[in-house]
């Protein structure tokens, strides 16, 4: 445990020191990439409130981290093309500040959560993997074809949407803006995981008859939990249209939620680091091995079957010999 | 003045032609015992889980403190205060004994949702959860996950759990299975504390345990009522020495 804590310590002096190698070095590559890291790694966070530490195994997480982005940008393509979004109740031309693009992503991501959620944790087991991944998929599908924001090819944005007083254009600006949000999501994270709430959704994973048993609305807290993941979510889907400055169907497909999975299982479930750890080697194995070979997902399988077989409690749970027994 | 605290009447259930329970028709008194005996498969388990609403009868009713509770879920008839063990223990492994009290304690005080407080702050909570832990005579295991916990401290966990609720009932689901003496006569003192102030509805195997514990005893074969009455009444009767005690009493 004290190993881990250190090990979380230097994690977050790497997110700090890479962008600021690259500042100094004038390499923008690496910040980028460092943003990638950050913007997935929130992603992870997200989803392993749901997963890792209340046992909801959402294979549909993509929903919202599309939905998030695509928030973004349909927001931001009215805002620059100077097109009505909606005439009712007042005239909209939509934004480009990231100031009101941020807290609209949340609330639209906060309610489809709340829809999907309200309709699939009533579900358990393989049913509530399918019914996520329904729902995941219909979006997905609905967005192909939704020629006003690019169909199949995608939206772009030909300008990152913008914050008061910075430039927002400059790499190491908006990698700052997004680590704020992963210290936030990190902080509330925490915070969730070590009060009663967080005490009742972790006892959830593990018994919930004995839960329900003593009194506890055990729906009511899944939905709670599976509503600030999934807006945890879409929160990073948002800024990761503003990375990219381009946001397109496969955001909302399939591969999306599988991959933000691999984040949390990699890192380590129910570990507050283990989704930064997951999406950091993740990145790191698309761009070493990815250099090489065209299906270096054949080896992220492996190590992934690997860790399944042998460490179960992700690359953090190395380092804390208890749980890797258990 | 009604002294039924639980009144269970014609509670019936079935699984296609095989009827678990069969017209149920049984009572629970203030500050009373009163133990439900029978063979395996009897329907005593199946029974408990119809009354904490787990498992959905066909027919018959559920008056809970002069309230039917016939309809409702299993959570909100937790919530007005019935409180159960497993037969088998259910507890939260990866919990420590404390932490699996606090967690039964947070309903009744209100503070399930509570979203950013440190729970381990709470002194409050840590205050009454320690108090169950020494009534259980688990204290000085408190800081112990459960999953280590012997086979006997965790049947005590389990109680304690229910403890914690302060439910207007308590339905014990053969707590005492598995236990040695000692563990057993902690338990039969602890039952004989909680009875004066909450009445207990106990399924058991130890005939000792309820000759020395009950009121009243019910004998169930088949998921019927065969008989009840006190203690001596049931030692004498019969047909319930055909059924389970056997000739040996």
């Amino acid at each position: 445990m004290i190993i881990e804590k250190f090990l979380n310590k230097w994690i977050l002096f790497l997110l700090l020191i890479i962008p600021l190698c690259g500042l100094v070095f004038e390499e923008p590559y690496y910040i980028t990439l460092t943003t990638k890291v950050i913007i997935l790694a929130i992603a992870g966070i997200g989803l392993n409130l749901a997963l890792g530490y209340c046992g909801l195994i959402s294979f549909g997480h993509a929903a919202f981290f599309g939905t998030g982005g695509y928030v973004t940008g349909i927001l931001s393509f009215h805002a620059l093309n100077d097109e009505l979004l909606f005439s009712w109740p007042i005239e909209f031309f939509g934004t480009s500040e990231m100031l009101i693009i941020w807290p609209i992503a949340i609330l639209v991501c906060a309610a489809l959560s709340f829809i999907i959620g309200l309709l699939s944790l009533r579900t358990s087991g393989v049913y509530f993997i399918m019914i996520t991944l329904a729902f995941a998929q219909m979006l997905y599908f609905f967005s192909i074809s939704w020629p006003t924001y690019g169909g199949e090819d995608g939206l772009s944005i030909y300008l990152r949407n913008s914050f008061p007083m910075v430039n927002t254009m400059d790499p190491f600006t908006f990698y700052l803006i997004c680590l704020v949000w992963l210290v936030i999501a990190l902080f509330v994270s925490f915070k969730l995981i070590n009060s009663a709430f967080g005490m009742a959704f972790q006892a959830i994973k593990e018994n919930e008859e004995r839960v329900k048993s003593v009194g506890i609305e055990t729906l009511k807290v899944k939905l709670i939990v599976f509503v600030i993941s999934g807006t945890i979510a879409g929160l990073a889907g948002s800024l990761y249209t503003d990375l990219n400055r381009f946001v397109s169907p496969s955001v909302l497909d399939w591969h999306t939620s599988g991959e933000i999975m691999i984040f949390v299982i990699l890192g380590g479930m129910a570990r507050l680091y283990g989704p930064i750890v997951g999406a950091a080697f993740f990145i790191i194995l698309e761009q070493t091995l990815g250099a090489y070979t065209e299906n270096w997902q054949f080896w992220l399988g492996l190590i992934l079957i690997l860790e399944i077989l042998y460490v179960r409690s992700g690359i953090l749970g190395l380092f804390d010999k208890k749980k890797n027994n258990e | 003045m009604n002294n039924k605290i639980l009144n269970i009447k014609n509670l019936s259930k079935s699984y296609g032609a095989f009827k678990v329970t069969d017209e149920i028709a049984i009572d629970l008194n203030f500050n009373e015992i009163h133990a439900l005996i029978g063979p395996n498969g009897a329907g005593k388990s199946t029974l408990i889980k119809q009354i904490v609403g787990s498992v959905r009868h066909d027919i018959g009713s559920i008056i809970l403190d002069q309230e039917n509770i016939t309809d409702l879920s299993d959570v909100e008839r937790a919530k007005i205060g019935i409180s159960r063990t497993f037969q088998v223990s259910s507890i939260i492994p990866s919990f420590s004994a404390l932490e699996n009290i606090i967690l039964s304690l947070l309903n009744g005080s209100n503070k399930t949702f509570q979203f950013f407080k440190n729970i381990k702050n709470n002194k409050d909570l840590d205050f009454k959860a320690k108090n169950i832990l020494k009534e259980i005579e688990l204290i000085d295991k408190s800081e112990i996950v459960a999953s280590q916990l012997s086979h006997g401290d965790r049947r005590k966990l389990e109680v304690g759990l229910a403890l914690a609720t302060n439910p207007k009932v308590f339905l014990f689901d053969e707590p005492m299975a598995g236990l040695d003496e000692n563990g057993t006569k902690i338990m039969i003192n602890l039952f004989k504390k909680i009875k004066l102030n909450t009445p207990i509805l106990l399924i058991e195997h130890d005939m000792d345990a309820v000759f020395a514990l009950a009121d009243r005893v019910s004998v169930i074969n088949y998921g019927r009522i065969v008989a009840t009455g006190t203690v001596d009444q049931i030692k004498s009767n019969e047909l319930v020495r055909d059924v389970y005690l056997g000739y040996e009493i």
